[in-house]
This record gives C-alpha cells, sequence and structure tokens, in this order.
C-alpha cells in the first residue's frame, strides 16, 4: 500500500514536468525526440547587411521569431519504419511565412493534411478560402526508415502573434 | 491493474493541458507571460508494431512589450476664448502587458501666437467623451493613469486657460505626452525582471512614450446694434407731427472670426408713439406680429423681438418697424 502511493507520487512528478509519455516510453523505446527553442536576432551591419543568428530566448515579444527544432536518434540496434513527427504549434505563435513550402501541415488540429497550398479553411459564412501560415495547427515530418546509429533534425521557424 | 488506471491518466493529463495552451483567442499580440510550450511527438513501427514517443517539452515565456500611442480626439483646432477650454486626447496602452503611464501636458509649443496655462489633467472616468467637473477625476502630480490593460485605451481631457489678451484668430498648441512608468528608451531597451510575472520588460517601437498636439484658436465675436429714424409726415416732409410715421432701422452688425448663438434683438415703442401693425421686417422681408410662426413678434405693448439665432461674424442683418406719432 505504501509502496503504491510512493509510486503514484513519482509518477505525478514526472507528470509536472510535462514529459510523462515520453519518460515511460523511452525506457523501452530506441528512439529518443529531444526539442529545443531559439529565438531569431537579427543584427544590421555597419554596410546595412543583416545577418541572423540563433540564440537562446532571454527575451522575447510579439512579433519575434523562434526556431522550434526537434533532434531524433534511432539509438536502437534495428531500423525503425513509418516514422512519423507530429508537432503541435503552440497557440501563442504562427508559422512564419518563410517555412518550407513542402512542410506538411494542418489547419484543423491535425484531421487533413497537407502542404498550405492544398488546404482550405471554412469561415463562419460557410465559404472556403485558401489557408494561410497563421491557420496552421500542427506541423508533421515523415521518413519512411531510420537505420540503427542514425540522427537529424527537425526544424520549424515560428512568429510570436 | 492499479498501474494501468495512474498510467492512463497521466496520459490524459498533457493532452488536456495542450488543448488549455492552444485556446486562448489571440488579438493583437500576445499578452506578456504568456507561456510557449512545444512538444513533438513520433510515431513508427519497429520489430514490437506501432510505438510512440514524445519529446521534452521547451517553454519559452513571452515578455512585456511597453508601447504607447497618445491621440487627440479633436476633430480640429478648438474654438475658444479667453477663459477655460478643454482639449481631448486617447492614451492606448500598445502593448501586450498592464502598464500606466505619467501624463505631462506641455503649453508652450514652438509656433504658438500665445501660450495657454494648464489648469489640470482628467480623465473620463464616466466614459462619456465628454469633460464633466466634478465627475471625471482629476489626476494629482505626478499625473499618472490607472494601469490600462493590453490594448485598453485612456481618453483624457486637458483643461487649460486662455488668457485674456488672447486675440480673434490666433492659434495655441497643447501637446500632451505619455510615458511608460516602468520606463522609456530606445525601442529593444530591456527593464529586466519587470514585466509580468516577473519576466522581462523591453521596450518597444514607440519607445514607450507618445506624445500629440490639440489645438485652440480663439474666435472673438462682437456684436454691434446702430439704430437709426426717418420721418415722414402727414404733408410729405420729414417733421415730427403728430400723425407723422417713423421708421426704426437697427442694424445688427456681428464682427470676428467665431459666431454668436441665441442673438435676439428687442426694442421698446417709444411713448408717445403708436406700432404700426405688421410694419416689422427682417432684411426686408415682412414678419407677423404673432409671436412663434416666424423670427419676429410686436406688439405696442411689449415692442418688437426678433431671433436671429446662431449668427457667424461678418454677417450684418437689418430690422425695421414703423411707428406713429400720438
Amino acid at each position: 500500500m505504501n509502496m503504491f502511493k510512493k509510486m503514484a507520487a513519482t509518477l505525478l512528478i514526472v507528470c509536472c514536468a510535462a514529459m510523462p509519455a515520453g519518460a515511460l516510453a523511452q525506457d523501452r523505446s530506441p528512439i529518443t525526440l529531444s526539442g529545443d527553442v531559439m529565438a531569431v536576432e537579427t543584427a544590421v551591419d555597419a554596410d546595412g547587411n543583416e545577418t541572423t543568428q540563433l540564440v537562446a530566448p532571454d527575451v522575447i515579444v510579439p512579433g519575434d521569431r523562434l526556431v522550434f527544432g526537434t533532434d531524433y536518434a534511432n539509438n536502437g540496434a534495428e531500423p525503425v519504419e513509418n516514422f512519423v513527427v507530429t508537432n503541435p504549434l503552440p497557440g501563442a505563435v504562427r508559422l512564419a511565412p518563410d517555412a518550407a513550402a513542402d512542410l506538411v501541415v494542418s489547419v484543423d488540429g491535425g484531421t487533413v493534411w497537407g502542404t498550405l497550398a492544398e488546404l482550405s479553411v471554412t469561415q463562419e459564412d460557410g465559404t472556403s478560402r485558401g489557408a494561410t501560415h497563421s491557420d496552421v495547427t500542427h506541423v508533421r515530418w515523415t521518413l519512411a526508415t531510420i537505420a540503427p546509429g542514425d540522427s537529424g533534425r527537425l526544424e520549424y521557424p515560428a512568429i510570436i502573434r | 491493474m492499479d498501474t494501468q488506471i495512474i498510467t492512463k491518466s497521466l496520459f490524459a493529463t498533457p493532452v488536456v493541458a495542450l488543448f488549455t495552451l492552444s485556446a486562448p483567442a489571440l488579438a493583437d499580440g500576445v499578452d506578456a507571460g504568456t507561456l510557449i510550450e512545444n512538444t513533438a511527438t513520433a510515431t513508427y513501427e519497429d520489430g514490437d508494431g506501432p510505438q510512440t514517443v514524445d519529446s521534452n517539452t521547451v517553454v519559452v515565456r513571452v515578455d512585456e512589450l511597453i508601447d504607447v500611442t497618445v491621440t487627440s480626439l479633436d476633430s480640429g483646432p478648438i474654438g475658444t476664448s479667453p477663459g477655460e477650454a478643454v482639449l481631448t486626447f486617447e492614451v492606448t496602452n500598445q502593448g501586450n502587458g498592464p502598464e500606466a503611464y505619467e501624463l505631462t501636458a506641455n503649453p508652450t509649443v514652438a509656433g504658438n501666437d500665445f501660450d495657454t496655462t494648464i489648469t489640470n489633467i482628467a480623465v473620463d472616468t464616466n466614459g462619456n467623451g465628454t469633460y464633466d467637473p466634478g465627475v471625471d477625476e482629476i489626476l494629482t502630480a505626478p499625473e499618472t493613469t490607472q494601469v490600462l490593460a493590453a490594448d485598453e485605451t485612456l481618453t483624457v481631457f486637458v483643461i487649460v486657460e486662455v488668457p485674456v489678451d488672447a486675440a480673434d484668430t490666433e492659434a495655441s498648441d497643447v501637446e500632451l505626452t505619455a510615458e511608460a512608468v516602468t520606463g522609456t528608451g530606445a525601442p529593444g531597451t530591456v527593464f529586466a525582471g519587470q514585466g509580468v510575472d516577473g519576466g522581462d520588460a523591453i521596450v518597444g517601437t514607440t519607445g514607450a512614450d507618445d506624445s500629440a498636439v490639440g489645438t485652440l484658436i480663439v474666435g472673438i465675436t462682437s456684436v454691434d446694434l446702430t439704430k437709426s429714424v426717418s420721418v415722414v409726415d402727414p404733408f410729405g416732409g420729414t417733421s415730427t407731427v403728430p400723425g407723422s410715421i417713423a421708421t426704426f432701422t437697427i442694424a445688427a452688425d456681428v464682427e470676428g472670426s467665431g459666431s454668436v448663438d441665441d442673438l435676439v434683438v428687442t426694442d421698446a415703442i417709444p411713448d408717445g408713439t403708436t406700432y404700426v401693425a405688421s410694419s416689422l421686417e427682417l432684411d426686408g422681408n415682412p414678419l407677423t406680429d404673432a409671436s412663434g410662426d416666424d423670427a419676429g413678434e410686436a406688439s405696442d405693448a411689449a415692442g418688437i423681438s426678433v431671433d436671429l439665432g446662431t449668427v457667424s461674424g461678418g454677417t450684418t442683418h437689418s430690422i425695421t418697424f414703423d411707428v406713429t406719432i400720438d
């Protein structure tokens, strides 16, 4: 009884750290996913040339650009197949207009998927319009297979609403 | 079995949290203090079948952007005369967090024909857009607004005294400046730890201060009445004898750049004379003696009265009526 309580408490603490599913699954998963976020800092040099660099998101306000990244790796001995990474966009950001045009996205919470150009949004008056970057609710990447020991990085740029 | 239930409820928790985060309706910029949380989920197949794995969740907090705009709500120059005048402005919190602003009214703007004296700065407490003395709160020094929420606007009145030596058609500007209480500076200036929930506050494109100008223009208008009389006697001459008819002419001359309201010209019928019925005219057009049907009324007892209403400067009206010498 006591032991059960203790275990429950431990699990709850993990939950509060917002990584329960990963923590539970990763124990036996050959796949690791590691997320990070960087802010895009634009600087203009003396000649007027703009340069951008990724920095830790120290001070961020509406209109600032962020890059959300996910590093994946197959640490197992076997290849994995149909590897699909789904990333819901936080509500406070919109997909940046310079996101890759062939990025597979959803504008309806993850029901219908396609490139942005293929998707449309039903408006309040019942008519339909082409989807825009700010309509995007999810982004998704699909890799047919990841060989043992392979790793890579997936990124999407976003702008704080 | 027990463990399974716990696992289920644990899976449910983050899902609910994700929906909560994407729910807020976002208008003009995410509120300061908003947490942006990002988690990626991978599904794949290995030798054991379909699998799911989540990434860690990265969290960044939106900092407070400090921005403000001030605009004049007056549609044009406010017509005034020496004495009190009121200028109306609007202060808008263009930032994404709560902020108060210190207000400064400057009556000495370059190019002024004369300078006013600032009496008070007041806020539109009852929200009707018009300054109501005794109702709208007068700010005390340092004149600081209440904390305005993101995107909130506040109507502000600047009450000024126009000096007695201000001449007709002279103009004067009054500038109202609002400065964020947290601080002002070049865009990008950071006030560490002074934002919402202990986050940073950062100066936006407005520099966290703004000002707007309201204009007063003096319109001093005077009314000059000139009365003249001409007499025709029963014999074709101009003698003042019983039976002679005297025609009085009152010229109402309105001068200045403004206008006068409710201008009513009255005159009594002189003793020893009798009003000639239906002789009242305005600018050559007859008026009835009865009251209420047109601008004029006349009787022997009450004399004549002509209501000219609002008259612009530069206008002259001529009123005539006849009396018989008793």
